[in-house]
């Protein structure tokens, strides 16, 4: 990753080729038309360590991902805190997530940021490979970058 | 015992799904271990320019885009039948040592290696790298946090990017390196090194010298006599970038070494109606079920197979280790699924070993990295090591390099068929009648697989969504008489 450049940092995280995954990718990249003047924007897909080495030493994150929880419908935006987490174990036998990620770095003393907004989009389960977002989630993104400009007005006024 | 037919629609959408069967006694009669498939890939590739491949394909996987990536180059050297110059080789080499190193340490620590440092009656919430600190120490999280940032910065060096390489193409690498960057990665090399020597330790002091582990790794309810299959090179030592696959019988014996462009000549797929994956298995002995032994194709593509098909290791201090391991275990080959653990950080010791010699190479600084394709493309397989199996892509294209066909292999898949067995033998072994299925239970089946490293798909979306695994208890008519999640 390029040096830091701004306090506050936007991760959009998601797969480029497996279709709605990409979603979060797709939301950062409109939000850095507005922002970038004020906030470091990523598109990356990475997990564990990754996102841990990423998220040192920024002090506001918003985090921008797809999410399958076969709970809501495809669309719905979740909107999450870094302690919402604390509870969760480990979920993946092939990846650390988030949980065990904010877990570690406060236990490394890793310089983490204080603040931390996640926004998860529910998607039907990606595996098939597509550059496409479905026509459920292309209509609900102007939503999330909605959420997301929300919450980054917030942090760099 | 009443056969249960699975109605196809119930075929698995989304993340893992063991559904076990009991009989009228309460024993376990059958399993079935369901994951999602990865679809689509050849109607995704058709139509593209090959050359377009190595950096696509690094998309398949978040966690192991390097392995997608050097396969994908190597077919395409071979669509356009040309080979790397010497530097050109051993950069990608270097390369994919190096990922290795990080990859198995990911694992080790953070994934399947906390069941034995943390140990398998932990609870769920202990058993992560948290725990592993916690029952270490705290140098050994900042040494993993360390290892990761030290193997990505040389990744990026080699590969042009951190996550999705770009560097490798038909006929070599796109960019070389200079002697400052070269004496950079000699001295991260070095620190890999010794990190694997500590994981060794770590390994001897937390689980061999723990009788109830070792008697756990040789338990018969996590022991499998199937054929075992990696790559080795021209002395049959285990290689993770290049040579010809080598299977092993359930003896040890040779059964066959082929080169990657012959892989359709030994491996077939078998189908089955509850399942959108199939079933790699060795043709010659043919689809017997899921069943172990001689006479059943089933084969095995993990870290242990790799150490069991192959002579030794090529650099010294992983030999001593694998040495160790076979004389602890009582000889070649071994069986016990819980013993890849073992067979991955000598893989790990290895891999850093072979990254420091590559780096102290005369050549790896040379300028000539890449031979000019001039022949017109056909068809051509690139075979490398994955961390978690042995990776087969498999192009055919135009004679303008368009692609007209695109086949894949991936590591797990290789496993599929072996996983569903160990599942099997674990839920047997633990599930008698009148158990109480517990969260306990669930964890012991769950190490049969977790030691395989699956990849169950390759969404990298990391929040927490749908629980990974559900476990279904049915009764001998099919209704669910217990579920767990996790």
């Amino acid at each position: 990753m390029s040096a830091r450049q701004h306090t506050v940092l936007v991760l959009g995280l998601g797969n480029d080729i497996l279709g709605d995954d990409a979603v979060g990718l797709h939301a950062a990249r409109e939000l850095g038309k507005e922002f970038q003047r004020k906030a470091d924007i990523v598109e990356a897909a990475v997990s564990g360590f990754e996102i841990m080495e990423i998220l040192e030493g920024y002090e506001k994150v918003l985090l921008i991902d797809a999410v399958v929880t076969n709970r809501h419908r495809p669309g719905t935006i979740l909107e999450l805190t870094k302690e919402q987490f604390r509870n969760v174990v480990a979920i993946s036998p092939h990846y650390m997530g988030l949980p065990d990620v904010f877990l570690l770095a406060e236990k490394m003393n890793v310089e983490f940021p204080t603040e931390i907004c996640i926004l998860g989009m529910e998607i039907m389960p990606p595996y098939e490979l597509r550059e496409e977002l479905s026509p459920d989630i292309r209509s609900a993104l102007p939503e999330l970058i909605s959420k997301g400009k929300d919450v980054l007005s917030r942090w760099t006024a | 015992m009443k056969q249960i037919k699975i109605d196809p629609i119930t075929r698995l959408e989304g993340h893992g799904k063991i559904d076990i069967f009991l009989n009228d006694d309460g024993e376990v009669a059958n399993t079935y271990f369901q994951i999602p498939e990865l679809r689509g890939f050849e109607q995704f590739c058709v139509g593209r320019p090959v050359e377009e491949m190595p950096r696509i394909t690094t998309r398949i996987c978040g966690v192991c885009p390097e392995a997608h990536h050097m396969a994908s180059a190597k077919a395409c050297d071979a669509v356009y039948h040309v080979q790397p110059p010497p530097t050109g080789k051993k950069l990608r080499e270097l390369l994919y040592n190096v990922f290795y190193a990080g990859d198995h340490t990911t694992h080790f620590y953070a994934l399947g290696g906390p069941d034995f440092v943390v140990g398998p009656d932990a609870p769920k919430a202990q058993r992560n790298i948290l725990g592993v600190i916690a029952k270490v120490g705290l140098e050994v999280g900042g040494k993993v946090i360390e290892m990761r940032k030290r193997t990505q910065e040389v990744i990026k060096t080699l590969g042009g990017k951190q996550t999705h390489q770009v560097t490798s193409m038909p006929g070599g690498v796109s960019k070389g390196i200079n002697e400052e960057e070269r004496s950079k990665i000699e001295e991260h090399c070095k620190w890999f090194v010794d990190f694997g020597k500590f994981t060794i330790q770590v390994f001897n002091d937390i689980v061999l010298k723990n009788k109830s582990y070792v008697d756990l790794i040789l338990s018969d309810a996590y022991s499998m006599k199937i054929y075992s299959m990696g790559l080795v090179d021209e002395k049959n030592r285990v290689n993770f970038y290049d040579g010809k696959v080598r299977v092993t019988d359930p003896d040890g014996k040779e059964f066959v070494k082929y080169s990657p462009h012959e892989y359709l000549d030994v491996i077939a797929e078998h189908v089955e109606p509850w399942t959108y994956l199939k079933f790699p298995f060795l043709k010659k002995i043919g689809w017997k079920g899921l069943v172990e032994g001689k006479d059943s194709g089933i084969y095995r593509a993990t870290p242990l197979s790799r150490l069991n098909v192959a002579d030794g290791m090529p650099t010294p201090a992983a030999q001593e280790e694998y040495d160790r391991m076979y004389k602890t275990l009582g000889g070649k080959p071994v069986h016990a699924t819980l013993a890849t653990h073992w067979a991955r950080i000598i893989e790990l010791l290895g891999a850093a070993e072979m990254a420091l010699d590559l780096s102290r190479d005369p050549e790896i600084t040379g300028t000539n990295i890449r031979t000019i394709p001039t022949a017109v493309p056909t068809e051509g397989v690139g075979i490398v090591e994955a961390p978690r199996g042995t990776l087969t892509h498999h192009y055919v294209t135009d004679e303008r390099g368009i692609l007209k066909k695109a086949n894949l292999i991936v590591g797990t898949t290789n496993n599929y068929a072996p996983i569903s067995l160990s599942i099997n033998k674990a839920a047997r072994g633990l599930i008698k009648k009148g158990t109480v299925v517990s969260d306990g239970i669930l964890n012991m089946i769950e190490m049969a697989f977790r030691a395989y490293d699956p990849c169950f798909g390759c969404a990298t979306h990391s929040l927490p969504g749908q629980m990974p695994l559900v476990v279904n208890i049915r009764n001998k008519s099919g209704e669910i008489i217990e579920q767990i999640k996790r």
